[in-house]
Parts: C-alpha cells; sequence; structure tokens
C-alpha cells in the first residue's frame, strides 16, 4: 500500500469539512476523488500534504505516519502535488520553476529537465520566459513539469482540467497515462468526472465530506447514479 | 559647479544609507508581507556594538563592523522568532502593532543599557578627505566608502536572490508561500534567513550613518529607519532594485532641497515627492504589478 487514509476529520475553523473518510492508493495505480464543488476533494489533498492537518485519523505514506508531519517534509519523501489553480511562480523564469521543483536535490541532472521537455516541448520553446506570461494550458504543463522534477513516487493532482479548452484537456489527460506509463502512482481531483473515471484504475465519490460511492473506474462510469449526478446522463 | 557636485556626492552617500536600510524593509516585506518598524532601531544597535568594540576594546575598526553586523544578525533572528513568528496568521495590523512595540522595547533597552547620553562615534575610515581637481572638489572617505560599499552589496544581492538556491527559494516564497512548501522549502527558516540577511545590512547602514553623522542616541535609528521605508515604498515595496533606487533618490532629493529650497522643508519636500510619485506610480517606481491568469 502506498498511501492510507484512516478516519480523518478536517475543520476549517468549526466547520467539519472531512468526516472521517477512509481510502487507500496501491503502487502503480491511478485512482481519482471526484464529486461537485464543496465536497472536500481538495481539503483531502491539502490534508494529505500536509498544508493542513486532520483532527483525527491517520495518514501512512510508504509505511511511515505522516499525519502531523510539516508539509515542507514530503517532497523529499516522494509526495507530489500540483496544487489547485497551478500555483506556479509567475515572476520566475520557467527554467527557474523548474529548478524550484527539484528544490529537494543537492544538485539537478540536466536529464531531468530533458525529461520535462520531452513530455512538454512547449516549455522548452519558453523557458527563458517569465512564468506570467504563459498561456493558461502552459501554465498548468509547467505545474506538472515542476512536480515531475522532484522524482514523485505518488504525485497529486489537483483539477489539472480546470479552466482549460477541451483540446488542452485531453492533451493533460494523455500526460497523465504518459506519466503513470513511466511508473509513477497518481491521486487525481477532478470535477470533471467523465475524463477522470476514464483514466483511473479506482475512483471515490466524495459528497459533502463523506465517500459516498467507490469502485473501479470502469464500474462508476457505468452506475446510473454517477451517471445522472456527474456525467449528464 | 563644483558646489553642486559636492551636494550631488553627498546625496549619493547619504541616499547609499538609506538604500542598504530599505533593503532590509523591502526583503522582509517581501517575503513575511510585513513592515518591520523596528528595523531602523537594529542600525542604532549596530552603531552602538561598533562603538563600543572600538573606543572602548580598542578593536580595529574593521572587527567593529564584523560585531556589530553579527549582533544584529542573531537580534534579527531572535526579533523573528519571539515577537513575529507566533503571529504568522494573525491580522496585518497586529504585526504592525508588535513591530512598533519592538522598536520601543529596542529603544528603551538601549536607554536602559547605554544611557540617553550622546556618545561621539568615531568614524571607522577615519575623517580625511580626498582632494580632486586641483582642490576644487573635497570628498570625505565616509562619502566614498558608503557609495562603494552600497554598490558592492547592490551587486552581492542581485547575485544572490537571482543565481543561489536559497535566493531563488527567497522569491518562491515571497511569491506563494503555499506552493514553496508544497516544492519542499522550509518557508520558516527561510523567512529567517531573510531576517538575518537584512538585519546584517542594517547593522552596515549604522556604521555608516554614525561615520558620517556621529553622535550616538538610543532614537539615531527612528529617523533613517523611517526614511528608508519612505525610500522603500518610493522605489516599489519587495522589489531590490526599487529599494537601491528609491533610497538614492531620496538621499539626493533630500540634500539638493537642504541646499537650495530650505533646511527645515527638506523633509516635506522628500514628502511631497513620495506624494507626487504614488498618485502616478501607486505600486513605487520600480513596483510591479501582476495580474494572475486564471
Amino acid at each position: 500500500m502506498m498511501l492510507t487514509v484512516e478516519n480523518i476529520d478536517v475543520f476549517y475553523g468549526a466547520i467539519h469539512a472531512i468526516k472521517g473518510i477512509s481510502f487507500d492508493v496501491n503502487e502503480g495505480e491511478i485512482v481519482a476523488l471526484i464529486g461537485a464543488n464543496g465536497a472536500g476533494k481538495s481539503t483531502t489533498l491539502k490534508t494529505i500534504s500536509g498544508i493542513m492537518h486532520p483532527r483525527n485519523g491517520k495518514i501512512t505514506f510508504l509505511g511511515e505516519d505522516i499525519t502531523h508531519t510539516d508539509g515542507y517534509k514530503l517532497p523529499a519523501k516522494g509526495l507530489a502535488q500540483v496544487p489547485e489553480g497551478r500555483r506556479i511562480f509567475l515572476q520566475m523564469t520557467v527554467m527557474e520553476n523548474l529548478e524550484m521543483g527539484a528544490y529537494i536535490q543537492k544538485k539537478v541532472p540536466p536529464e531531468d529537465f530533458d525529461n520535462v521537455f520531452a513530455h512538454f516541448p512547449r516549455l522548452k520553446e519558453r523557458r527563458s520566459q517569465i512564468a506570467g506570461t504563459l498561456s493558461g494550458g502552459e501554465q498548468q504543463m509547467l505545474a506538472m513539469g515542476r512536480a515531475l522534477m522532484s522524482h514523485p513516487k505518488l504525485l497529486m493532482l489537483d483539477e489539472p482540467s480546470m479552466g482549460l479548452a477541451p483540446i488542452l484537456v485531453e492533451e493533460i489527460f494523455n500526460i497523465i497515462r504518459e506519466f503513470h506509463a513511466a511508473g509513477t502512482t497518481i491521486l487525481l481531483v477532478e470535477q470533471n468526472a467523465e475524463m477522470a473515471l476514464q483514466v483511473a484504475d479506482r475512483a471515490y465519490v466524495l459528497e459533502s465530506g463523506t465517500i459516498a460511492l467507490s469502485g473501479t473506474g470502469k464500474e462508476l462510469a457505468e452506475s446510473d447514479e454517477i451517471k445522472k449526478a456527474y456525467l449528464g446522463g | 559647479m563644483m558646489t553642486f557636485l559636492n551636494y550631488l556626492l553627498s546625496g549619493i552617500s547619504l541616499g547609499s544609507i538609506y538604500a542598504i536600510i530599505a533593503l532590509g524593509y523591502t526583503m522582509v516585506y517581501g517575503i513575511a508581507k510585513m513592515l518591520n518598524f523596528a528595523h531602523g532601531d537594529v542600525i542604532m544597535v549596530g552603531a552602538y556594538i561598533c562603538f563600543f568594540a572600538v573606543s572602548r576594546y580598542s578593536l580595529p575598526p574593521l572587527l567593529g563592523v564584523i560585531a556589530a553586523m553579527a549582533v544584529c544578525t542573531v537580534l534579527g533572528v531572535i526579533v523573528e522568532r519571539l515577537a513575529y513568528k507566533p503571529l504568522r496568521s494573525a491580522p496585518s495590523l497586529a504585526v504592525l502593532i508588535t513591530a512598533i512595540g519592538v522598536s520601543y522595547f529596542l529603544q528603551n533597552g538601549a536607554q536602559l543599557l547605554w544611557t540617553p547620553n550622546p556618545k561621539v562615534f568615531s568614524s571607522v575610515v577615519g575623517t580625511n578627505r580626498l582632494a580632486l581637481f586641483g582642490g576644487q572638489l573635497t570628498v570625505s572617505y565616509v562619502t566614498l566608502v558608503t557609495i562603494a560599499s552600497c554598490v558592492v552589496i547592490m551587486v552581492a544581492l542581485t547575485w544572490f536572490t537571482g543565481k543561489t538556491k536559497t535566493g531563488k527559494a527567497m522569491r518562491a516564497c515571497s511569491e506563494d508561500k503555499g506552493a514553496a512548501q508544497l516544492m519542499g522549502i522550509n518557508v520558516n527558516s527561510t523567512i529567517s534567513v531573510t531576517f538575518a540577511i537584512g538585519s546584517g545590512l542594517a547593522a552596515i547602514a549604522g556604521v555608516l550613518l554614525c561615520s558620517a553623522y556621529p553622535t550616538l542616541v538610543p532614537t539615531t535609528g527612528a529617523m533613517p529607519g523611517i526614511k528608508a521605508f519612505t525610500a522603500a515604498v518610493f522605489g516599489g515595496i519587495g522589489s531590490i532594485p526599487g529599494a537601491m533606487l528609491g533610497g538614492i533618490l531620496l538621499g539626493v532629493i533630500e540634500i539638493f532641497s537642504k541646499a537650495y529650497i530650505s533646511t527645515q522643508l527638506s523633509d516635506a519636500v522628500v514628502f511631497a515627492v513620495l506624494i507626487i510619485v504614488l498618485l502616478v506610480k501607486p505600486a513605487g517606481l520600480l513596483g510591479k504589478q501582476v495580474r494572475e491568469k486564471v
């Protein structure tokens, strides 16, 4: 088991945002968390990556209890997150953003940059450009490339398709498949349930802070409940 | 003509001191998004340390400067840990008031330790003057050393923030602390490093300031602190080249208005220029207003 989340409760002040949810991610899987706005998907990711901490429950990553570990220590353990809204460093160049992605490494091998540029040729063209001048799709690619620079064992993506044109959404999901094929385990949070269920081995459906359903991507894509609520069927 | 040049040089020299102080304000603001109003008083502490090292313990001036930098660096980090770090998620007004509190604490602490009686600071670079153009223009070594220090500090900081890993991490933190943490950057220690650098620079500024204006009292740092803060806003707070430019312009404007307009009105002129600049460019001369893409 790569990641295990057991019965976590997360609060924003008095608001009980995550109500005792449990799930797990096996090595080599793509697992999706889907659900409507405010269901608690992003909060779950933030709690795993140490930006927030649960009041109760336990999070285990590669056999180590990381429930209360400071967030900045997690990338060195093999956990990377592409946050919601990309959050790239807009005033730094594309190269500097990638260097920051490799911050935990003492010396960055040049192949690591080549590897990112192989996935995202467009970033190579714009390597010395200030990141704030990139288009939305390019910024998403930079955010993903930046996360790749730390050689994560588990990559968590928060709404990678948000605000992108359909053709770019397609491209981003192809790259997620590429990452996965290269051996990275992926935890994906998406509102675009259709796309997410297509790539996911397994998925969990969140509803107001609890897990309402779970199953393989295929099962959920065919379930009537899901079709009605999320797939417009 | 020679008088004009003389005024210009004193202006640049005074401005260089403002610039070095303004760097501390602007770097701390950039990363911690707080105005550290105690920064001016760190200058005063640095000047006292150098004074005692050189005048009482007869250390060579360079060692005095190094001692001042060491003490101020530690002081800056301790103040951040004890006073500001616990307020990291508090409203900015609470942090501002705390900074003012720390400022008074340092001033009164200095009064208690070192008495309010003025100390006569002996310049660390001597009082010799350099004669140029056959003696028509004389420049003190203090002026030259001040301007040179400012240039060296500017070049060093530009290199540090642009090329080193820690420097880049500082820029990343000042843009987005959450994202920086996701990269594995320890935001708290990066903030400490920033306070350490700013306070070390304040020590240099204190020594240079008192070498040019040798009366040292516990409130010595207050007015230059306010002026340097103005310089940082003038240049665009958060911007390192902005602090440099703002500081030097402020010094030059101040000296010129003292020379050509009125000594009493010089501060009024300085702030009038600040108001005009902020009306035209609200983010300061080199301040950036970045729009986020969604």
